[in-house]
């Protein structure tokens, strides 16, 4: 028994790599006489990117349809299916169920009934297109915060029909690839009304006609002379495109996310069994079972971390989306380094909540768009993504760890006898080292802001809500430290003040994003208010908790007496 | 002269105490966040000037909570920035007069502070010496003064002599409604009858008919100025555009009414005793030594999309008195920094004809960067001496 328990952290290491492996030994093929897989790695431009085929037609449905595949009656189409047939063959596509519409009043308007399905045909909804038009053109008329639910609806189904439409029409993307590389991609439709006979747009022509027509031969060899075509002209951007089409399936954030989710659980396990039993051995196997996920977890997360900057060509940071991968991944860097000073296994169980944590809100930030869309102009310097941006968060992701330690802090002072003397004063010498480190790193972080700042429009502080914001985290965590130092706060009060920072970094993060004022007032979601609200109230129970009376606390924190001297 | 120490000491002490720091931290902290919730209703620039460059301010609880949820009346007094940046200038100074020991423990702390000075006093010099204009240039055109569109103000020229006009400038605190002007240097009077701070002027067919007829001549006689509420917003693209009704007296004979305004690009005659004055409500000008011709402005995009991936401007920089004759390239994040002044890409005019240049002239531009560098160094040394015997400690 002893000797198998020993052996579980290595089996499920084990495990886990296999898991990984196997995403990436099944590329979600099609099951198709047809090489799909060679159409779907083609390069296009959409957006202003290059990027294959796949990612065009994933995020065109997952934006249609709120997901990245297709079901009829007997067969799951994958996306490259869907946009193929879309194409080639559109009086059977508009047939097709893959608009997703919810809102009642947009139902009863469109006289659609949700009572067996959610997803209707562009055919269907195209009945009231008049009426979509009208009320799509009140909404757009109201001011944005102002719209009401039902309009906000329309708008969204009245953009997914544009998409669709423009998709159909292959406006969008720009298929044919430059004439020479340095200048831009060409509409398909264009090119070809200007020059029937040139060479890349005839070879798409004559791709799709082959798969219209069903000449499955003809087809893979067309497609396979193309691909040979762009490999030769376009040989690094070919390759680029061949890359983002693995990422695309392997999903790395979401199998990391999936790797959290199991350590967290083995974590709790083990915390549990810390409590209930006297079985050490018990306890040591199931949490260093949780180390051995997260380790994985944080390695396929880094590969995809890297793996997006090279797809993009730009340091890690570029949106809301990737800062919230970036921070649990620092987290995860924090959370092992705690979990090899104190082996209790919290370490581990605050990377993996922050890592699933911030994996769950990237994958709602991210939603439907092109989680690497391109750029605004003022935004677009990779010095300071690189440098501003990355030391600005991991300077938040510190400040949440030191949070997430305050709560771990009263959550087992209060509710377990696990704290004792030594325990709570390393727990709260960890909180405190990494409110300096975090101190330094957004105090740094924000100061290169401004030094952007000033190289871009000459303010080095405009005391714009973003800016704001990184200031209030930098003056909370030095309140933090002169308190201390000061003699104002002992340990539970650095404590309850850490998780305090939790409210402001979120505010700083996401709630600055709410206001719609200033510079920074981009990527903002209508139900990220919410959850941000519930947030803030968390927060301020947990230190209503922390700041019950030491009578009231399971934790006791006495000094374990020394050993008498022999 | 150490009993002088001692009790210079004494007296610093409560205002040098830790105590002192961890609220006007707090105070701080509630000052920027209230300053951030009051940009959603007001213009970010009579923010900085309420909140953070100021003694008092008083914010109105309203900004706590959305005025489509409850109506909150009342507003608290609360010091303002310069109040609280002075009070952690004057504690940080007291604290390290009182508590000074050369010690190598200590140097990192030193250093840090002495560098939270220097940034402290950085902003104060942007608050009181910095001077931010803009400069629009259509493309083709050449300008050589910059534009504060934060304020505006009435010019009169006298173009009578045919070798140099003679340029009258009433400022902006003259304008308000009531105002009556008077000067040696122009022969009329003007009476102020409105003074719109921001406004949208309308054609003949779209004026309520309360404000018809409101100007009685010039040039803008057929058209209307109504008021609008103060813009808001960080950007260029909100911008308070003023217009005026104004009335002007020839001794006690009633020239007419007329209507100026910041929109209108083309000043109005006047003429008395035959001599033509031209009246012009416009941004505030300062004129400069040198000037920009504007070759070519581009603003490019994304294959396929609306969305910019570049700004760029092509201009001649002409500065006879510095013997500079050249065509430079200004584009996103690469200004042109030319006689303490610079010069960023900021906006640009419709249908792209012309740029819009963010002229700053920030004598303390250097002062952050020092500063910083300076903090951080002195963090590096502070946490690098007791943050690491304290982990290694830590350890078991």
């Amino acid at each position: 028994m002893k000797n198998a328990l020993k052996y579980l952290p290595w089996i499920v290491f084990v495990l886990a790599i296999l898991s990984v492996g196997q995403k990436l030994a099944s590329p979600d093929t099609v099951d198709s006489q047809f090489n799909l897989e060679a159409f779907r790695q083609l390069p296009v431009s959409a957006n202003g990117r290059t990027k294959p085929l796949d990612t065009v037609a994933r995020n065109s449905l997952m934006s249609i349809s709120g997901r990245q595949s297709m079901r009829t009656d007997d067969k799951k189409f994958t996306a490259i299916e869907w946009y193929i047939e879309l194409i080639t063959n559109p009086k059977q596509a508009i047939q097709r169920n893959v608009f997703r519409i919810d809102h009642p009043d947009v139902l009863a308007m469109l006289k659609l009934d949700a009572e067996k399905r959610t997803r209707f045909s562009f055919e269907e909804v195209l009945t009231a297109s008049e009426e979509i038009n009208n009320q799509a053109i009140r909404a757009s008329q109201t001011k944005a915060k102002a719209r009401d639910p039902f309009q906000r609806a329309i708008l969204v189904l009245n953009e997914r029909m544009m998409l669709f439409s423009r998709l159909t029409q292959l406006e969008m993307p720009y298929l044919v690839p430059p004439i020479s590389s340095g200048e831009d991609w060409r509409p398909f439709v264009e090119t070809l009304s200007l020059n029937p006979d040139d060479p890349d747009a005839r070879a798409l022509l004559n791709i799709l006609q082959s798969y219209r027509d069903n000449e499955v031969l003809a087809f893979n060899e067309q497609i396979a002379q193309f691909t040979q075509q762009i490999d030769n002209e376009l040989g690094y951007v070919a390759k680029k495109s061949r890359y983002e089409v693995i990422f695309n399936y392997v999903q790395p954030f979401y199998t990391a996310l999936v790797l959290y989710v199991m350590a967290f659980l083995f974590g709790c396990f083990g915390l549990l069994s810390s409590q209930l039993s006297s079985k050490k051995e018990l306890t040591r196997a199931l949490l260093n079972s949780m180390t051995a996920l997260i380790v994985v977890a944080f390695v396929v997360q880094t590969i995809g971390i890297t793996s997006r900057v090279y797809l993009q060509g730009r340091p890690p940071i570029t949106n809301l989306y990737s800062s919230a991968v970036f921070i649990g991944w620092f987290g995860a860097i924090l959370g092992l380094i705690i979990d090899r000073q104190m082996k209790i296994g919290l370490g581990g169980i605050m990377a993996s909540v922050i890592g699933f944590g911030t994996l769950i809100i990237a994958h709602n930030l991210g939603g439907s768009n092109d989680t690497m869309g391109m750029m605004q102009a003022v935004l677009d310097s990779n010095f300071w993504l690189a440098t501003h941006v990355v030391v600005v968060t991991i300077g938040y992701s510190a400040t949440f760890f030191a949070g997430f330690l305050g709560i771990s802090y009263v959550l087992l002072g209060v509710f377990t006898k696990t704290l004792d003397h030594e325990r709570g004063k390393s727990l709260t010498k960890m909180v405190y080292g990494i409110i300096c480190f975090a101190t330094l790193t957004s105090f740094v972080g924000t100061v290169l802001g401004g030094i952007w700042a000033d190289q871009s429009w000459g303010r080095f502080w405009g005391w714009d809500a973003k800016e704001n914001g990184a200031a209030l985290i930098v003056l909370m965590n030095l309140l933090i430290l002169h308190a201390r130092w000061g003699g104002m706060v002992k340990d539970r009060g650095v404590v309850v003040l850490a998780i305090s920072c939790n409210i402001v970094t979120a505010w700083s993060w996401f709630g600055t994003n709410m206001l719609g004022v200033g510079l920074h007032s981009y990527g903002f979601t209508q139900s990220a208010v919410f959850w941000i609200a519930m947030f803030v109230l968390s927060q301020l129970v947990l230190m209503g908790i922390g700041l019950l009376p030491m009578s009231l606390w399971r934790s006791k924190f006495q000094r374990v007496k020394p050993a008498p001297k022999s | 002269m150490s009993l002088v120490n001692s009790s210079l000491k004494k007296l610093l002490k409560p205002i040098a105490s830790l105590k002192l720091t961890v609220v006007i931290f707090a105070l701080s902290i509630f000052l920027i966040f209230a300053g951030t919730l009051a940009q959603v209703n007001t213009g970010i620039w009579t923010v900085v000037d309420q909140y953070f460059r100021s003694l008092v301010v008083t914010i109105e609880l309203q900004i706590f909570v959305p005025k489509d949820i409850a109506k909150v009346p009342g507003a608290i007094w609360f010091p303002g920035g310069l109040t609280l940046g002075v009070a952690m200038l004057v504690n940080l100074i007291a604290a390290h007069t009182v508590r000074f020991k050369l010690k190598w423990k200590r140097s990192g702390m030193i250093i840090t502070h002495l560098g939270v000075i220097l940034l402290l006093a950085g902003e104060f010099v942007t608050g009181f010496a910095a001077e931010e204009g803009n400069m629009t240039i259509p493309e083709g055109q050449t300008v050589n003064f910059v534009e504060d569109i934060r304020t505006s103000e009435l010019s009169i020229v006298d173009a009578s002599d045919l070798n140099n006009d003679l340029v009258t400038v009433i400022p902006r605190r003259f304008l308000d409604t009531g105002e009556t002007i008077t000067n040696s240097l122009f022969p009329f009077t003007i009476n102020v009858i409105e003074w719109l701070p921001n406004s949208q002027i309308l054609g003949p067919m779209q004026t309520p008919p309360e404000r018809k007829g409101l100007a009685d001549t010039g040039a803008a006689s057929e058209l209307a100025a109504i008021p609008l509420p103060r813009a808001n917003g960080v950007d260029g693209a909100n911008v308070d555009v003023p217009s005026a009704y104004v009335t002007i007296h020839d001794g006690n004979t009633k020239i007419g009414t007329y209507l100026l305004s910041v929109h209108l690009d083309r000043p109005q005659a006047v003429t008395i005793d035959d001599r033509t004055y031209w009246l012009n409500l416009r941004f505030k000008r300062t004129y400069k030594p040198y000037s920009l011709h504007l070759v070519d402005f581009k603003h490019d995009l994304f294959t396929g999309t609306q969305m910019a991936r570049n700004y760029s401007s092509q201009v001649q920089l002409v500065d006879t008195a510095r013997n500079v004759d050249r065509e430079v390239l200004i584009y996103m994040n690469h200004p042109l920094r030319h006689a303490g002044e610079t010069f960023y890409q900021a906006s640009f005019l419709q249908g792209d004809a012309g740029t819009v240049l963010q002229v700053v002239k920030n004598p303390g531009w250097i002062i952050p960067y020092v500063s910083c560098s300076v903090v951080t160094l002195g963090m590096l040394i502070h946490f690098g001496i007791r943050l690491v015997p304290t982990l290694k400690r830590s350890v078991r």
